[in-house]
């Protein structure tokens, strides 16, 4: 009985930490409070929009130019694959034992995670476009780049935001180690738990969570939006019926 | 083409083919304003095809799935050997019906044997049995054994849809279902295996249920076909001649084309046809017993046959002059067995020259000619037709 | 409750250990063959840990999302929730879950393996449901009409022909876990997470510690491939 009830306890100590500031348990400074999880979160938020920036630098123009060419599918793939396996984690701490801490470090380790899925995705999204679509531009007389401009880019475009989606959810999560590289995100108080304790611990899980699901359903509405409405089905369900014609027989019909 | 019902003569079918009645069989779907199946009455004989065609959405293949119980009937009954197809539970009844679809719905991950042997298995048959089964199915469907252990995915689309049908004939059912079974596959390939089918139906005498859009291959593959129209109403149920010969509305009218009269060739054969006689001559024959002999004769033009009694050359006016008739001189000959379609045969007549074809027996030696007069005779209203047309309804079950 | 660092306490690097001239390597944090082969053995139990962790999630999350799917197979109307629901566990960050658990399950192998568990069950469902979608409409027709029964369409046509996408569904669940599995030892778990965490700045360590992680994927990745391969023979068959 009492378990749930300490916990029930322990998170709303939790949210009062994240509103109220109290002296650190190591005794000194005040810690929690709006102030200091405000700028934890603001930095959390820098290092996440500038490590999926610079990813999109990268993945976004590779995945259209082979998308385009239909060339380097299996690049695409094992790109998407290893950076699977790779534990975030040990990547970070890679780059500390190689590279050195920092905000620069972390973003460059950070961009690392986020390129498969927006490569992977563009890839995909490019090389779907019906041929027949690319083939009646081409007859029409448009320019390799304006067909990547004006038919593959908007025609890719949902699944490039499935890929961002997925690509900023994972950063924001894998941000929390950031503080072992010395950037002071929301994983702090649960590094420096000596620091905020138990309650802190939590709060900063609370908001970090809340940060990570702000994100997927922002986004995903976003990615609703840039898809075509006949094109909408069950969120995260692929629509295989559109790549593989098998002819459902309506039962009402002969 | 008179396929009628013969008893199984001791062929490789041992169960005996069972008759269908649909019995005012209806079809609504909630929240459709019109029926699906209006009502539907038509009896199927034992061992006979019967055809259900139409244009889309003229509910024939909902009423081909309500045999085998994919569709429940909204009111109305199907009796198989009379006996109603709800007595017994789906999935057994299904494994005693032969079904084939267009797109022969062969499992993939299945070799062309493991497909052939499903319904033998889920009726618990031994390995043996299905082994040896599976192999004179693959020979009856003219495939080679050793396509046994390949998959699907190895085999041409004309070589898939004989495994459908050698799978839906596993278990020698009574009762066949026939869903456009060649209606995926290329026309010179469907040809093919729209003959080899009926030459198979001629052993193994099933009754069958064809579904198809396509009229040409209703009279082809059909006994009897029943001509339905949107909206689930039959519009005809009749031979394939009664029904190229007197169609029931201007719907019939139309659907079976303005070509009817034509199509009625595909139906007769040369031997159906009244020959005329040749005058036959030799080379080296004398010129003018030739011209004597033309006087009398049905056809102008002197044929020119071999020792045998083969045809070489058909000869005209301007051959005959000399003594006697020189070697190696005359036209092409139009040659058609006995037993050729009547379209074929005709298709070649207006091919040469001379319109008029000889007619040879399984020797080659020449029986007759044919005319295109005689064609045309043939076809003009209200001439005999090729065959007497039964009455639609008769009772002939098994 | 103690302190997370505490539990990596008993992973700490002798800089004076280490017989000849290591020591200069070792004090450099640098990459030092013959400290990795002395220390191998360290590696061995967080190791073992770690294949526990993963393996475990992915039997579980396996059985969860492969019934759920099954479940929302004929019952179509159920897939959005279910995508929705385990939608959300899959995006909460896996370390911030691990805390949000700890007041509730506290320390230990049932709080990580609960993350991780709820990591899997999005991909494993969406791509057993995918699976299922792609099955050839003909080829259930035809089972259904030669009198399978709804238990033997699904078992002998429709989840045989899922397999190729079933499989893929577990490949990505798999390599993800062994990632996320890394930051088990937050919870207390252990893994191969424990002796990075120890020593970060020791390149010799993270690159061991990240290269049996890297590894682990891998392997495990491959031996879903190749049971895949074994069970679905058809999928190698050329075409004619």
């Amino acid at each position: 009985m009492s378990a749930p009830l300490a916990a029930l306890g322990l998170f709303g100590d939790a949210i009062d930490v994240i509103f109220h500031a109290r002296e650190g348990r190591a005794g000194g400074a005040q810690v929690g409070g709006l102030s200091d999880f405000g700028a934890m979160a603001w930095t959390h938020l820098k290092v996440v929009l500038a490590s999926v920036g610079l990813a999109s630098l990268i993945a976004l123009p590779l995945g259209l130019v082979l998308g385009h060419l239909r060339r380097g599918g299996l690049l695409a793939v094992t790109v998407s694959n290893v950076g699977r396996a790779v534990p975030s984690l040990a990547l970070i701490a890679v780059f500390i034992a190689f590279l050195g801490v920092g905000f620069g470090n972390v973003t460059l380790a950070l961009a690392l995670l986020a390129i498969p899925p927006i490569l992977t995705n563009t890839y995909v999204g490019v090389t779907q476009v019906d041929r027949d679509v690319i083939d009646a531009a081409k007859g029409q007389g448009l320019t390799g780049a304006q067909i990547v401009r004006e038919i593959e880019l908007p025609l890719a475009l949902p699944l490039i935001f499935g890929g961002l989606r997925t690509s900023v959810v994972n950063v924001i999560a894998t941000a929390t180690i950031a503080p072992v590289a010395g950037v002071v995100t929301l994983g702090d108080p649960i590094f420096s738990q000596a620091v905020y304790g138990d309650a802190g611990k939590l709060a900063a899980a609370i908001v970090v969570a809340l940060m990570a699901i702000v994100a997927e359903v922002g986004l995903g509405a976003a990615q609703r939006a840039v898809t075509p409405r006949p094109l909408r089905g069950t969120p995260g369900i692929t629509r295989r019926a559109r790549f593989l014609p098998t002819l459902r027989k309506g039962a009402a019909t002969s | 083409m008179t396929r009628t019902t013969k008893p199984d003569d001791g062929g490789p079918t041992a169960t005996p083919a069972a008759s269908l009645r649909f019995d005012a069989v209806q079809k609504r779907y909630p929240g459709n304003a019109r029926p699906t199946i209006e009502s539907l009455s038509i009896e199927v004989p034992a061992g006979e095809i019967c055809v259900l065609v139409g244009p889309s959405g003229c509910g024939k293949t909902t009423a081909m799935r309500m045999v085998n119980r994919l569709i429940e009937p909204t009111a109305g009954q199907i009796l198989i050997d009379g006996r109603p197809n709800t007595e017994r539970a789906p999935a057994d009844l299904r494994r005693e019906i032969g079904y084939v679809i267009q797109q022969t719905g062969l499992f993939p991950h299945r070799t062309i044997a493991q497909n052939v042997a499903t319904v033998p298995k889920l009726l618990g048959w031994s390995t043996d049995r299905i082994a040896a089964r599976t192999t004179e199915l693959l020979e009856l469907v003219g495939l080679d054994p050793e396509f046994a252990d390949r998959y699907p995915a190895q085999l041409s689309g004309g070589q898939r849809q004989r495994v459908g049908v050698a799978r839906a004939l596993a278990v020698d059912p009574p009762l066949m279902l026939m869903d456009e079974p060649f209606g995926a596959i290329d026309p010179i390939t469907r040809e093919r295996l729209q003959n080899e089918f009926l030459r198979l139906q001629a052993q193994v005498r099933r009754t069958i249920v064809f579904v198809t859009h396509d009229i040409d291959e209703a009279i082809k593959m059909g006994d009897r076909i029943a001509v339905m129209r949107p909206g689930g109403r039959l519009a005809q149920y009749a031979t394939p001649a009664e029904l190229l010969l007197s169609p029931a509305d201007e719907f019939v009218e139309q659907f079976v084309g303005a070509d009817r009269a034509l199509k009625r060739l595909a139906l007769g054969r040369v031997r159906d046809l009244e020959l005329e006689e040749p005058t036959r001559v030799r080379y080296g024959d004398p010129v003018a017993g030739v011209r004597e002999a033309l006087r009398r004769a049905e056809v102008p033009y002197p044929l020119v046959i071999d020792a045998d009694g083969r045809p070489l050359a058909w000869l005209d006016d301007d051959d005959l002059h000399g003594e006697r008739i020189a070697d190696g001189i005359g036209s092409e000959v139009a040659v058609v067995d006995r037993d050729d379609i009547l379209r074929d045969a005709f298709s070649d007549v207006l091919q040469h020259r001379v319109q008029y074809a000889a007619v040879t027996d399984h020797r080659g030696v020449v029986i007759g000619i044919l005319s295109a007069d005689a064609v045309a005779r043939e076809l003009a209203p209200p001439g005999p037709a090729p065959v007497q047309p039964a009455e639609a309804h008769h009772g002939t079950g098994a | 409750m103690s302190l997370v660092l505490a539990q990596s306490g008993g992973f700490v690097r002798d800089r004076s250990a280490g017989a000849s001239g290591q020591d200069a390597c070792v004090a450099r944090d640098g990459v030092c063959p013959s400290w990795i082969a002395e220390n191998f053995d360290r590696y061995v139990e967080p190791l073992q840990r770690h294949v526990l962790l993963t393996v475990v999630a992915l039997v579980i999350g396996f059985t969860i999302s492969f019934a759920l799917a099954l479940l929302a197979h004929r019952r179509r109307w159920l897939v959005t929730p279910i995508v929705q629901l385990t939608g959300i566990l899959y995006t909460i960050p896996s370390l911030a879950l691990f805390f949000l658990l700890l007041p509730l399950t506290g320390r230990g192998f049932l709080t990580a393996e609960i993350a991780l568990v709820s990591y899997t069950l999005l991909i494993i469902f969406r791509n057993v449901i995918t699976g299922l979608d792609g099955v050839p409409a003909d080829a259930v027709d035809a089972a259904r009409g030669m009198g399978l029964t709804d238990r033997q369409v699904l078992w002998k046509v429709e989840i045989p022909l899922a397999l190729p996408e079933i499989a893929a569904g577990l490949r990505i669940a798999a390599t993800t876990t062994v990632g996320l599995a890394t930051l088990a030892f937050f919870a207390g778990a252990g893994g191969l997470g424990d002796p990075i965490y120890a020593d970060l700045t020791f390149k010799s360590n993270v690159l061991v510690a990240g290269g049996l992680c890297v590894l682990l994927a891998v392997v495990l990745d491959l031996l879903v491939l190749l049971a895949q391969r074994l069970l679905t023979p058809w999928t190698r068959a050329a075409t004619a």
